[in-house]
């Protein structure tokens, strides 16, 4: 891990953000100074973090992170820090939103876009929805002498100082492991463009339509597809792809009549697989069982959700009865020969 | 300098530049792996100090998005959609934890009209 940051550098920092934390956290009688102070040591500690890294890898020649991971590194562990210390739950939400859209643009700048946006779709568009119903389902209407006044639970946090120290131990610890485990990763063994378009002979239509596209396939063409898996024969390490056109021979069968191969000089630069069409094979090809548990898992949470939070109604004994008279008379009026046994005795024994 | 100028092209260029993944150097993982554990923590640090229980799940849900970037970070690394694909089954969990949470402070707050963690100090063993 010497190669990316010393030890000892990254434990400073630890120690550093763990004191910022410690006292950006609520307690009793607290000044905005001692807030802002930690605000300002743990942005200290984030910033020489940043620094070392980035000296780090300008000495060794290595490359560093697109300009913009950092703003949205600093958004995402300044909105997550505020989070934890704002008193009130539904500011502690909102900031969980910018952390979460923050993270959203390091999504895109690890190329997966797809789960960028389904990230905002499902966190920020369903589940923070769900938790501010929460918060103001389960908070106390505030009377309205004491609208300023904070509940005691969310105004006093509970040892904050070895919590922020078994806290920061832990990303030392962390990062530490990954750092050291990053050194030992297997060397990547596809090539650049057959990770992006190892997928690409799966999808002969999305060929063709981009061949079309391009003005390389004339009418009646299209991508060769091999008899027994139905693949288009692409092959993505020498960048050709065979085409072929379909006519009839004598007998009324389809049969090649010409062929032809596009070579890696023709090889369209927008033929390439996106984001979206190697996740969906990855995720439908080799992790099928995945869908199966992750379907069992939901229907369980939402069983146990409404098992757990529906309302338990007590009726008083005689409007459980009142209830059941004026059911019971209302269908034998009707004289219809119902009897729903919640009647009084008499009425009961009348009809047998 | 010169560095953050390519990026700002590269971004004006569209995502579709982007979508093209080349080989990432361990230079450029390791700091999106030392914001993951930083964001990891800070989710430990507010679920062990926090009293709010409502406050605490959200916490656990910051932990989910910290392992969430590393896994994508990873994933990007070895230019596969591996880490994408468990990254959906990490937000499906997500979703079921956020729903039995949120039926249970609801459940909880019903009994004692507080949010407080230690308002069940009895459930101790």
């Amino acid at each position: 891990m010497e190669h990316i940051i010393s030890p000892i550098a990254l434990y400073l920092v630890c120690g550093i953000g763990a004191v910022g934390v410690a006292l950006a956290l609520p307690r009793r009688a607290q000044s905005k100074t001692i807030e802002y102070l930690g605000a300002i040591v743990l942005a200290a500690a984030f910033g020489l973090a940043a620094l070392l890294l980035g000296l780090k890898a300008t000495e060794s020649g290595e490359p560093m992170p697109n300009f913009f991971f950092y703003p949205f590194a600093i958004i995402g562990i300044g909105a997550s820090v505020r989070m934890i210390t704002h008193k009130r739950p539904v500011y502690s939400a909102l900031y969980f939103i910018m952390t979460i859209i923050a993270s959203c643009g390091m999504y895109l700048l690890l190329s997966a876009e797809f789960m960028a946006f389904a990230l905002i779709i499902i966190y920020a568009g369903a589940i923070l929805i769900t938790y501010l119903f929460v918060i103001m389902l389960a908070t106390q209407a505030p009377s309205s002498d004491a609208e300023e006044k904070l509940d005691e639970v969310d105004a006093v946090a509970r040892e904050p100082m070895l919590a922020c120290g078994i806290g920061f131990v832990l990303v030392g610890l962390i990062t530490t492991a990954m750092f050291r485990g990053i050194g030992d990763l297997p060397p990547v063994e596809m090539s650049q463009s057959q990770a992006a378009n190892s997928v690409l002979a799966q999808l002969p239509k999305k060929v063709d339509k981009i061949l079309e596209r391009e003005g390389l396939l004339e009418e009646g063409w299209s991508v060769a597809r091999d008899h027994e898996t139905g693949l288009a024969k692409i092959d993505v390490d020498a960048r050709t792809i065979e085409i072929v056109l379909l006519g009839q021979d004598s007998h009324g069968h389809d049969a090649v009549s010409s062929s032809r191969t596009i070579t890696a000089d023709e090889w369209p630069e927008s033929l390439a697989a996106n984001n979206l069409d190697r996740l969906g094979f990855n995720l439908l090809n080799d992790h099928p069982m995945m869908i199966e548990v992750a379907g069992i898992i939901l229907l369980m949470a939402m069983l146990g959700a409404t098992v757990l939070a529906r309302k338990h109604i007590e009726l008083e004994d005689d409007l459980k009865a009142a209830q059941a008279r004026r059911l019971g008379t209302m269908f034998n009026d009707g004289n219809n020969g119902f009897d729903d046994g919640y009647d009084e005795p008499q009425a009961t024994g009348g009809q047998a | 300098m010169m560095h953050a100028f390519e990026s700002i092209q590269i971004a004006q260029s569209g995502l579709a530049q982007l979508a093209f993944p080349s080989e990432m150097s361990n230079s450029v993982l390791a700091p999106y792996l030392f914001v993951s554990a930083a964001m990891f923590a800070i989710g430990l640090v507010g679920f062990l100090t926090r009293k709010n229980m409502i406050i605490m799940f959200l916490c656990t849900e910051l932990m989910f998005q910290a392992a969430g970037l590393a896994l994508i970070a990873f994933g990007r690394q070895h230019l596969g959609s591996d880490g994408q694909t468990f990254v959906i089954f990490v937000l499906c969990v997500a979703a079921a934890e956020a729903a039995m949470a949120l039926a249970l402070v609801v459940l909880l707050f019903r009994h004692r009209e507080s949010l407080s963690a230690s308002a069940w100090k009895e459930l101790n063993g």
